[in-house]
């Protein structure tokens, strides 16, 4: 897994190459809790590039949406497709999380 | 036919990961049907490495990969405590977030991912049978 982040506007943009299991699931959970950390901040995650999530990964990302809610910031997913929208589907996480189609959607859901 | 042995510490799954990615490149599988079985070991082994032992000694698991006429198939053995995967129930997958659990997800995946899961307890060990089908 590798991530790449980067800022356009007010939003960090987070993109995730490769897999996410619970191998590389903590490194993602530590970059998602470092742009978490203060209030009212606004993160988009790029997951076009992902090949696949187990649920390690999706332990991490149900944090960080409540850590969100709870720290009146935006988390918005983009880029959920294929094999990796069919595991959101299994797992009854379609609904759980703001979800968008590309990344521009994404960056202009989270301002 | 790939053999590996690991000892049950969550810094051993990237191997076999990388080993059913070469199996897969050698056999020319389908990247989703890597993807799965990937995502099905992922949650069969962090179960196994986090809860079948209640020491905290090293204990050994062994795995075999291989590809079937049209199955790639993975056989994962441990010594740990007795844990059928198939015996529990389905998790709520329609709780809102504030109730979420993901305990039982991981299974909830491996039933579904896959074509055939087989539990089967001998001398004392558990075996556990995935196989996923593909098209050739």
């Amino acid at each position: 897994m590798d991530l790449h982040e980067e800022k356009v506007g007010g939003v960090t943009v987070v993109e995730v190459t490769g897999r996410i299991d619970s191998s590389t699931a903590p490194a993602l959970g530590e970059r998602l809790s470092a742009n978490l950390e203060a209030p009212k901040v606004r993160v988009v995650l790029d997951l076009g590039r992902l090949e696949y999530i187990s649920s390690a990964g999706f332990r991490i990302l149900l944090l960080a949406a409540k850590r969100a809610d709870e720290c009146g910031s935006r988390l918005v997913l983009c880029g959920v497709a294929g094999k990796v929208r069919q595991l959101f589907d299994l797992g009854g996480f379609l609904d759980l999380f703001t979800i968008v189609g590309a990344r521009e959607e994404g960056i202009a859901a989270a301002q | 036919m790939i053999e590996i042995t690991i000892v049950n510490q969550g810094s051993e799954l990237a191997r076999v990961a990388g080993l059913l990615d070469r199996l897969g490149a050698e056999r020319h599988l389908a990247p989703e049907i890597v993807a799965d079985m990937q995502v099905a070991m992922d949650e069969v082994l962090t179960n196994i490495t986090k809860y079948a032992y209640g020491d905290k000694a090293e204990h050994k698991i062994h795995i075999c990969l291989r590809v079937l006429d049209n199955v790639l198939e993975a056989v994962i053995e441990d010594g740990g405590a007795p844990f059928d995967p198939l015996a529990i129930s389905a998790p709520a997958v329609s709780a809102p977030l504030h109730q979420r659990r993901v305990g039982g997800i991981g299974i909830h995946f491996v039933r579904n991912l896959l074509d055939e899961v087989t539990y089967t307890r001998i001398g004392g060990r558990n075996r556990l049978v995935l196989r996923k089908r593909f098209k050739t």
